[in-house]
């Protein structure tokens, strides 16, 4: 299963006018300007994103994890390497020293984190038309495989991710990070299916 | 609330529902679609100290306006779309103004994390609900960490930068703004001790007119803040000062300090000045504040030391050098004059030689033409006068003729080159007085560097001697004979060597360094007179003689010119004499 060219753009469109909304929340909270590079949307099996992860993100992730159901369910995840993450705490929250991830700071992310998947999630929910319900966020700082495992093993249904790559830029620094929505096979369909009909409502 | 009672509950759920709404160590609020008070649970009420009663069916926003303010109006209404959304403290501080239960904490309200989510009901979103959990206490302890942090590196950076400074006073200027960042300190006065002891000067200051810096500038025990100054042995806070009555309240009245700490500055025993730091705002001074800038005051006192001892050491070495300038212009002044002087004293001597020979010559020719033609027509007594009369003639000139030759010497430019000493010395045995039998030679005789024409009148010098100062009867016995010697000295340093050491004890040395260099020692021995150990010293010196040479003619030059020729050479010369045994010259030159 794949995204044919015009689907992809379809959908790199859509995230993008999600993350204009999350840039414009984070702005608003921290007072300064954030821009969210225009994503890099691509489709992989479950099984592939483990070591497509690894060979960009070495050692301790902190993860972001929603669950969302309805129509179309799944798993969201923003997955930031410790270093960027703990960058991304001082530059939102002015504390220069912070070195480390303590739970004011991993709140911080979670914050973050829950601001971009409702950004992304939202998307569905407006291209379905319908409501997509969302689990509260969970951060957990791990591994890729074991944040991977710990979600796939649950279901065999999960078979498709559906992978955005994104970066945040605020300040004079930039922040990269990955999120990842694993899908079922029904969703998937689903998903593509609306994502037709959206560009057919956009070329009538 | 409602849902307690909801008849589609199960007991386990209706039970968990009611633990949350009488127990939870959280605060839960749930609203209806128009955020509509619906439940309020017991820890809301403690916190909030209204009762659920009382708010139920009230509007969120009506109850708690600063939603609106701050623009959380967006969120509630995006849980009503679904959404869930988590609220961090760094970012928001809290959601709901309710009261902080930690005192001292220094927070005005609860610190707190949040989440507003969608309540939803059999596939409905019928409202929202609002979770808060109380995180002052760890906030708190992180802002507690935070500041030991902050302190923390201002003391490395304070040790860092003020025991490598060059100049402290300087440094403790960069040192307040950080200082005063941290505490909210607005002034300071840095005072060092007079070299009197009994003042105190302004060093540097900040925050403080430049008015009451000219007036505070120099302070004596006379006045009250000079004597707390002069006095000061530990560090101290100055609190209340705007309520003082104490006679340092000059502090308050003159420079406006509300309290101050003031750090004496000590090194050892030594009491360098006291550091003054002051808040115009605060009336008392933060727990640990006296701690950290007394910490921060024996830096600077450690800092200042240093500075006096570089100071000390400084002024010190640009004496010693002042003075070892000075050494050396008195001694090249001295030189310079010397070298006149000797230039114009050879000048002398070569003239007074020059011009000496031709009235010697006519007084010489006068007295043989006395002889030859007057000698039969004179009496015995004036022809023994005449004979004596024309042997002084010709010791004077023997004299004079030295003495030229000595000067010449001294003066001439000479080019040293490698002489074979075989041929040098058969010349100057040819040209001496000496019988070839009373002369050994030990060959092989080893090759030096030297000037061939100097080497010679020394050879001939010395032979002459050795055969010359015999006693009377006896027949001169002179061997000569060269050695292979090492000197640990640079050979450039030769030339300075005294030229009239006596021998030196040179050994031969492998394990020396640096690499020894080769000499040719040219021995002369002699079985002659011998020369008293008192006179060894004296007898390369010009006109010396030796005690015991009365009996023998001669100018007192000989050995002179040989010393004079050996300097000229870079070499050396020495003897080793006994008297009644004998003598024995050497010549140290360079080998070939």
């Amino acid at each position: 299963m794949d995204l044919n060219p015009t689907q992809k753009d379809a959908l790199t469109e859509l995230i993008n006018i999600g993350y204009a909304r999350a840039a414009g929340a984070l702005s608003d909270l921290t007072g300064h300007r954030i821009t969210l590079e225009v994503p890099h949307v691509a489709i992989h099996k479950v099984s592939e994103i483990t070591p497509m992860l690894q060979k960009v993100i070495e050692g301790e992730v902190a993860s972001v994890h929603q669950v969302f159901g309805g129509p179309i369910s799944g798993d969201a995840i923003l997955l930031l390497d410790k270093a960027a993450a703990v960058l991304l705490n001082r530059l939102l929250t002015d504390r220069p020293e912070a070195k480390e991830l303590d739970g004011a700071a991993c709140e911080v992310i979670t914050e973050v984190g829950n601001i971009v998947l409702n950004a992304c999630l939202g998307v569905f929910g407006n291209l379905l038309q319908v409501q997509v319900a969302f689990t509260v966020p969970d951060l957990r700082i791990e591994s890729v495989q074991q944040v991977l495992s710990s979600i796939t093993v649950e279901d065999q249904e999960l078979q498709f991710a559906l992978m955005i790559h994104t970066r945040f830029y605020l300040r004079t620094s930039n922040v990269s990070g990955y999120l990842v929505m694993i899908l079922g096979v029904t969703s998937l369909e689903r998903l593509i299916l609306e994502l037709k009909k959206w560009e057919d409502r956009q070329a009538g | 609330m409602e849902q307690k009672h909801d008849s589609s509950l199960g007991p386990q759920e209706a039970a968990m529902i009611g633990w949350i709404h009488d127990f939870a160590p959280y605060g839960v609020i749930t609203t209806d679609c128009a955020f509509r008070i619906q439940s309020w649970n017991h820890w809301m009420e403690i916190h909030s100290g209204r009762g659920s009663g009382e708010v139920a069916g009230g509007e969120l926003f009506k109850l708690f306006p600063e939603l609106i303010e701050r623009g959380f109006v967006a969120r509630f209404n995006r849980a009503l779309e679904g959404e869930v959304s988590v609220l961090s403290t760094a970012l928001h501080g809290y959601l709901l103004a309710l009261p902080p239960v930690m005192r001292d904490s220094g927070f005005h309200e609860m610190q707190q994390t949040a989440r507003v989510a969608p309540l939803r009901y059999q596939g409905q979103t019928v409202g929202t609900i609002i979770i808060l959990e109380d995180v002052t206490q760890r906030e708190y302890q992180s802002s507690v960490l935070r500041r030991q942090h902050e302190r923390d590196n201002i003391l490395s950076w304070a040790l860092a930068h003020l025991l490598e400074s060059q100049d402290p006073r300087r440094s403790i200027r960069e040192l307040f703004f950080k200082v005063a960042e941290q505490f909210d300190l607005e002034a300071y006065l840095l005072y060092m001790t007079e070299p009197d002891g009994a003042t105190i000067k302004l060093q540097a200051a900040g925050g403080v007119s430049q008015e009451a810096q000219d007036q505070l500038g120099r302070l004596t025990a006379s006045s009250a803040l000079g004597r707390r100054l002069l006095g000061s042995r530990r560090p101290e806070a100055l609190e209340d000062l705007q309520q003082s009555t104490a006679e340092e309240s000059i502090l308050h009245s003159f420079l406006g300090f509300h309290a101050c700490a003031i750090i004496p500055l000590i090194v050892g025993d030594e009491f360098l000045g006291a550091l003054c730091l002051a808040t115009r705002i605060r009336a008392r001074l933060q727990e640990g504040e006296l701690d950290l800038l007394s910490t921060i005051g024996q830096y600077l006192a450690v800092a200042l030391g240093k500075e006096a001892t570089n100071l000390k050491l400084r002024s010190a070495q640009s004496k010693l050098s002042h003075h070892a300038q000075g050494l050396e212009r008195i001694v090249d002044e001295r030189t310079v004059r010397l070298r006149e002087i000797i230039s114009e004293l050879e000048t002398f001597s070569h003239t007074v030689a020059h011009d000496l020979r031709a009235p010697i010559r006519a007084l010489t020719g006068y007295c043989q033409v006395l002889i030859e033609d007057f000698s039969a027509s004179l009496p015995a007594e004036a022809r023994d006068i005449i004979d004596r009369l024309h042997g002084a003639c010709q010791r004077l000139d023997v004299l004079t003729q030295d003495l030229l030759e000595f000067s010449k010497i001294s003066r001439q430019e000479i080019q040293l080159a490698p002489v074979d000493l075989d041929s040098v010395l058969s010349e100057a045995l040819f040209l001496s007085l000496a019988e070839p039998s009373s002369i050994t030679v030990r060959r092989p005789l080893f090759s030096v560097v030297a000037h061939r024409t100097l080497l010679q009148q020394c050879l001939s010098n010395l032979i002459d001697n050795a055969v010359k100062f015999v006693a009377k009867g006896a027949r001169p016995q002179v061997a000569i004979w060269t050695e292979y010697v090492w000197t640990e000295t640079d050979p450039a340093a030769a030339p300075r060597q005294p030229p009239f050491s006596p021998a030196r004890q040179t050994s031969r040395s492998v394990d020396d360094s640096p690499a020894p260099s080769r000499k040719v020692r040219i021995m002369v021995e002699d079985k002659g007179i011998g020369i008293p150990p008192e006179a060894h010293g004296k007898i390369f010196g010009i006109f010396e003689r030796g005690a015991s040479s009365a009996a023998f003619p001669g100018s007192g030059i000989g050995l002179a010119i040989v010393a004079r020729a050996m300097q000229r050479m870079g070499g050396a010369c020495g003897v080793e004499s006994e008297v009644g045994v004998g003598s024995r010259f050497w010549l140290e030159l360079p080998s070939a």
